[in-house]
């Protein structure tokens, strides 16, 4: 293990290389690469890789960057590229395409909130406004899950159980331009790691067809099902994944959710990304205090993970969760998620909105947060947490 | 946990500081977590970083509230607001050129302070206006910390910031000042007191803060005047970018003036002038030079001419010689208020004008109309006025001073008999006074007489007309599209030959070979005595260049000019000569400092369209040979033309700068541009837009 003190974009250039790298007795590796707040740096870390076979494609929109990585992907190369904000949203039409396609491509999303106004800040709004797209969606808490879950993401996205792409999110600017320590992945164990890229559909000389032709009603439901089947198929894929991983670096990486003390909860709260950490300060201190308090992070969004939810939830009756986005005229994404997760009508189950647009989530206000939800007697509309910036 | 706080300035590598700092204990086995505060930042805005360092793995990354330490890169952020939520037994690490106990608000608190920003101006880091003072501060943050001056060298070196960064931070660490300031440390709650947020709906949210952006910029915009090369190789000094300038608005009246300004024979010159200012003409590199020269003709012949002034002076004025340089000469004396008298000794005004240049090249109409605006001055001038050496003398004594501009009077000769010269022919041409049908005729010379000469022998009923040239057509000095159009019309030109003899209808001739270059620097023809040939000739006209007639000397108030003085042989260049020969004789004559030439690479063609030179209208060349009418018919549209001019290096209010600006700091009232040089943060836009080279960025 040798450690590195790097910024969170940097680490995932330097993941999506190796992984890039790593099929070059294959198709070799290519992506196409715009550059936008606060994603910028990965795609400059990607440009400058010589790789043995293949390059990262610098085109004039995320439309097309999006476009490139299909083209890539169904020629059988290992297709990667990253964007945040309007950049995602700029592709929208084409993130849809990748999933119903089929294609395993690897999109890191850092966060950032949609505009306008314009914003720069984390707010996970622009990888939500996607989740209806046959994409898998994870939230990173810190570079070294960052770095580990990029790793594991190619694994299941090519894996033939799914074939289905994977976006992998971090926080912009709180993971991506804050230099923490980090122990970054090394060519010859990825090569171990990661199977060379084999699409099954990609588009051969020697078999010429058409992909993504006309279909009937009939036809498209059964291509949905079919993807709906694969999202199934994800919690033993990336069970396997993971266990590899460790035979592989030796470290347990983070599966579709980390519960933490909700053993013997009276009171859970729910969180993703890097306010889970924060959460996770805050838990163990009123711990320390003796309050029967746990936390679950919420990892992997989709497919999303009710059953473990569920079983995590357990006995607790009071469940709070913290949403860094908001879907106008209903409440948090995850909130609206967990809801739907949560078939036990005697949970008190309240959604927290804490810092949209940015603002800066202090343990005093997950504090103030938990102090509310222990004190409520019956759950009401979301929430908006008050932030000091 | 260690937290700390850093306070700085977009530019001087706050973040990157943090980073060190975090990389200082990290290699010492530390976690550490560094990052900056990013916003609607950039070079000179107030920026904060932060760095965590502990024990365990850091899961916090929140802003810092309440930091151990305080470090402040810039002095002019240094101040109470600093210390908000620093804790009072931290270090408050500062950089400044002041005393430390001079800050009263830090009392009783451990201050390490350096003059960060004078060592990196010393050691050449960053620009005098944005020194970069990260690598400087990180050795007086090593000291304070504890760390040691190979810990610094081994973390500079791992980051490649080696050489003058580490002779900087080597410095710092070793003269920081570290003092415990006396009395009781000043503690500042780290409140921020919630802005007010307008409503996306309100249409008045109220004024921006002003915040001078000018300071932040490391150049600025300058506009400067070039010569465009039209200007500084027009031979009369016309004022061409100007007159251009004024045709292409549509305005030929003020296109006359500006041309009147200089030169009194804009008609002649549009149409004989072998026009230097096209050559040199910077729009070649984009398509084709500026037909400037008939523009020029168009603007003489359909402007209004301005009413002549008479004179007002005492002073006296004869002019010797009523060729172009004495036209001009008398010209410009007369507009200056003085009396001029212009003595001829032909029957005829205008010199080689008349004589010497043919009708259908200069049509004497135009010549008249020029002469006769002149003359309207109030210039009397005397034909058959022959003034010879005493003669001068004489007017020396009776006028306040003497311009001779007799031109060139000699022609040079071969030995060789039968020959008519040249300038004699011509003169005879304009008298209507030969009749060449049938005749076979040679002409033997290489310039405009010879041409001249050729193609009025062609219109006069010559069976053929040949041009006997002693080198190669590229060395003829006559004018090129005069060339060209002499062999349109059927003149034929032999190459390296000579005439020897001419006798009875045959004219015997030698070819020669080019040695070595001649004083003109042309190589010298030598004959080949073994290749005489013989063409049929009935007339052999020599034109082989002229002289002047030097036999009038000097005196204190005589002045002489034109070809007499120069043998330039131009008439732009006489009309020169006779205005600088006004200038000096009314004391007006002052040198000035020219700006330097524009060239291709002061302007940016990538901004001008293409569009092809308008050409004149000429007559079909088998149709000239029968009479003397003018060949050249002009331009139709000359504005068109004239706003194909590039005003290489001179301003001329096309306003891109203006329009371009992005900060909208560039405002132009009437004909004055003005720069907002409080809020020009030096982007360079309107350098870039500039299509002449008039805006130009300078390093503050």
């Amino acid at each position: 293990m040798t450690l590195t003190l790097c910024t969170g974009n940097y680490a995932a250039g330097h993941t999506l290389a190796l992984a890039g790298e790593a099929n070059r007795a294959a198709r070799g590796c290519c992506g196409g690469a715009y550059p936008i707040t606060p994603q910028t740096e990965i795609i400059e870390y990607l440009r400058a890789v010589a790789f043995t076979k293949g390059r990262v494609v610098p085109v004039e929109s995320e439309h097309s960057a999006m476009g490139v990585c299909i083209g890539a992907s169904i020629a059988g190369a290992r297709a990667f590229t990253a964007s945040s904000s309007n950049g995602l949203a700029y592709m929208t039409e084409n993130v849809f395409a990748a999933g119903y396609y089929r294609l395993p491509i690897v999109m890191i999303a850092v966060n950032r909130t949609l505009g306008p106004p314009w914003n720069i800040w984390v707010d996970q709004g622009d990888s939500l406004a996607l989740r209806d797209a046959p994409w898998l969606q994870f939230y990173c808490d810190s570079h070294q899950d960052l770095v580990d879950t990029i790793a594991v993401a190619f694994r299941v996205a090519e894996d033939l159980r799914v074939l289905l792409p994977v976006m992998v999110a971090m926080d912009g600017f709180i993971t991506s331009h804050t230099n923490m320590v980090v122990d970054l992945l090394d060519q010859e164990r990825m090569d171990d790691y990661l199977p060379l890229c084999n699409v099954p559909h990609q588009l051969r000389h020697s078999h010429p067809t058409t992909v993504g032709n006309l279909t009937w009603p009939r036809e498209t439901e059964r291509h949905r099902r079919d993807i709906q089947e694969a999202m199934e198929r994800v919690p033993r894929v990336l069970d396997e994944a993971i266990g590899e991983f460790e035979a592989v670096f030796g470290r347990r990486v983070a599966g579709a959710i980390e519960a933490e003390e909700t053993g013997d909860a009276e009171t859970i709260l729910i969180a993703s990304s890097t306010m889970a950490a924060t959460l996770r300060h805050v838990i163990r201190a009123r711990r320390a205090r003796g309050e029967r308090i746990g936390m679950i992070r919420i990892k992997q969004f989709r497919p999303f993970p009710r059953a473990d939810l569920v079983r995590a939830i357990g006995n607790a009756k009071r469940v709070g969760v913290l949403d860094r986005n908001h879907s106008p005229g209903s409440g948090g994404i995850f909130w609206s998620e967990v809801a739907a997760s949560l078939r036990d009508a005697s949970v008190l189950l309240q959604n927290y909105i804490a810092g949209i647009g940015g603002g800066d989530v202090t343990p005093e206000t997950i504090d103030a947060i938990a102090d509310d939800l222990t004190r409520r007697t019956a759950a009401t509309d979301p929430v908006w947490q008050e932030i000091a910036v | 946990m260690i937290e700390m706080t850093l306070y700085g300035r977009g530019g001087q590598g706050g973040v990157t500081l943090a980073k060190l700092i975090a990389s200082a204990w990290f290699a010492r086995g530390k976690h550490a977590q560094a990052f900056g505060v990013y916003a609607a930042e950039r070079s000179g805005a107030p920026i904060q970083a932060y760095v965590r360092v502990d024990d365990a793995e850091i899961t916090n990354h929140n802003q810092i509230r309440k930091p151990d330490h305080v470090i402040v890169l810039d002095p002019t952020l240094i101040g109470g607001t600093i210390l908000s939520g620093a804790s009072i037994d931290g270090w408050i690490i500062l950089n400044t050129p002041q005393q430390v106990r001079a800050w009263d608000a830090f009392s009783g608190r451990r201050i390490a302070a350096i003059d960060a920003t004078a060592i990196a101006i010393r050691h050449g880091l960053g620009t005098r206006t944005t020194p970069i003072v990260n690598t400087t501060m990180m050795g007086a943050i090593a000291r304070a910390f504890g760390f040691s001056l190979d810990e610094v060298r081994r973390l500079l070196n791992e980051y490649g910031y080696g050489g003058a960064n580490l002779d900087a931070a080597r410095e710092a660490f070793d003269s920081v000042e570290i003092v415990k300031l006396d009395g009781e440390p000043l503690i500042v709650k780290s409140t921020r007191p919630p802005a007010p947020i307008s409503s996306l709906l309100d249409p008045d949210t109220g004024k921006p803060p002003a915040i001078r952006t000018g300071s932040w910029a490391t150049r600025r915009p300058q506009r400067r005047t070039l010569t465009p090369p039209c200007n500084a190789n027009c031979p009369a000094g016309n004022d061409v970018q100007r007159f251009l300038d004024e045709a292409a608005r549509g305005d030929y009246d003020r296109a006359l003036a500006v041309l009147l300004e200089t030169s009194p024979l804009p008609g002649v010159c549009g149409r004989v002038c072998p026009a230097p200012c096209m050559i040199s003409c910077n729009r070649h590199a984009l398509d084709e030079g500026v037909n400037v020269r008939d523009i020029e003709r168009f603007v003489a012949d359909h402007a209004n001419w301005p009413d002549p002034v008479t004179p007002w002076r005492r002073e006296r004025a004869a002019i010797v010689g009523s060729g172009p340089a004495g036209i001009s000469a008398a010209y410009h004396l007369a507009r200056s208020g003085w009396h001029v008298a212009l003595f001829e000794s032909s029957d005829e005004l205008g010199g080689v004008l008349r004589h010497g240049i043919p009708d259908y090249r200069l049509p004497k109409d135009v010549l008249d109309r020029e002469l006769g605006f002149v003359l309207m001055h109030g210039v009397n001038a005397y034909v058959d006025s022959y003034i010879n050496a005493p003669a001068v003398d004489a007017l020396a004594d009776a006028y306040d001073a003497v311009f001779v501009a007799t031109g060139l009077q000699s022609s040079r000769s071969i030995d060789i008999a039968n020959a008519t010269q040249g300038i004699e022919f011509l003169d005879r041409v304009h008298r209507h006074d030969v009749v060449l049908t049938g005749q076979r005729v040679i002409v033997a010379g290489g310039g405009n007489t010879a041409v001249d000469a050729a193609r009025s022998a062609l219109r006069l009923g010559a069976a053929s007309v040949r041009i006997l040239y002693r080198r190669t057509r590229a060395e003829m000095p006559a004018i090129r599209e005069e060339i060209d159009a002499a062999l349109e019309e059927g003149v034929v030109l032999d190459e390296l030959a000579l005439p020897e003899r001419f006798d009875a209808g045959r004219l015997q001739c030698i070819r020669v070979i080019l040695g070595e270059p001649d004083s003109s620097g042309r190589r010298r023809p030598i004959p080949e005595p073994s290749s005489r040939f013989t063409i049929d000739c009935d007339q052999l006209i020599l034109a082989l260049g002229q002289e002047a007639d030097r036999s009038i000397a000097g005196n204190a108030n005589v002045f002489f000019g034109g070809d007499f003085a120069t043998s330039d042989g131009t008439v732009a260049a006489a009309i020169g000569s006779g205005r600088r020969a006004a200038e000096v004789i009314t004391h007006r004559f002052a040198p000035t400092e020219r700006a330097r030439i524009a060239t291709t690479d002061d302007l940016h063609l990538n901004l001008f369209e293409h569009e092809p030179r308008h050409h004149a209208l000429a007559v079909p060349p088998d149709l000239r040979r029968h009479n003397f009418l003018e060949v050249h018919a002009g331009i139709e549209d000359a504005s068109a033309e004239a706003r194909r001019c590039l005003s290489c290096g001179v301003c001329n209010r096309c306003d891109r700068c203006r329009d371009h600006c992005p900060d909208g700091i560039l405002t132009r009232s009437g004909d004055e541009y003005r720069f907002d040089y409080d809020y020009c943060k030096g982007c360079g836009v309107c350098a870039s837009e500039c299509p002449r080279g008039v805006v130009v960025m300078e390093e503050i």
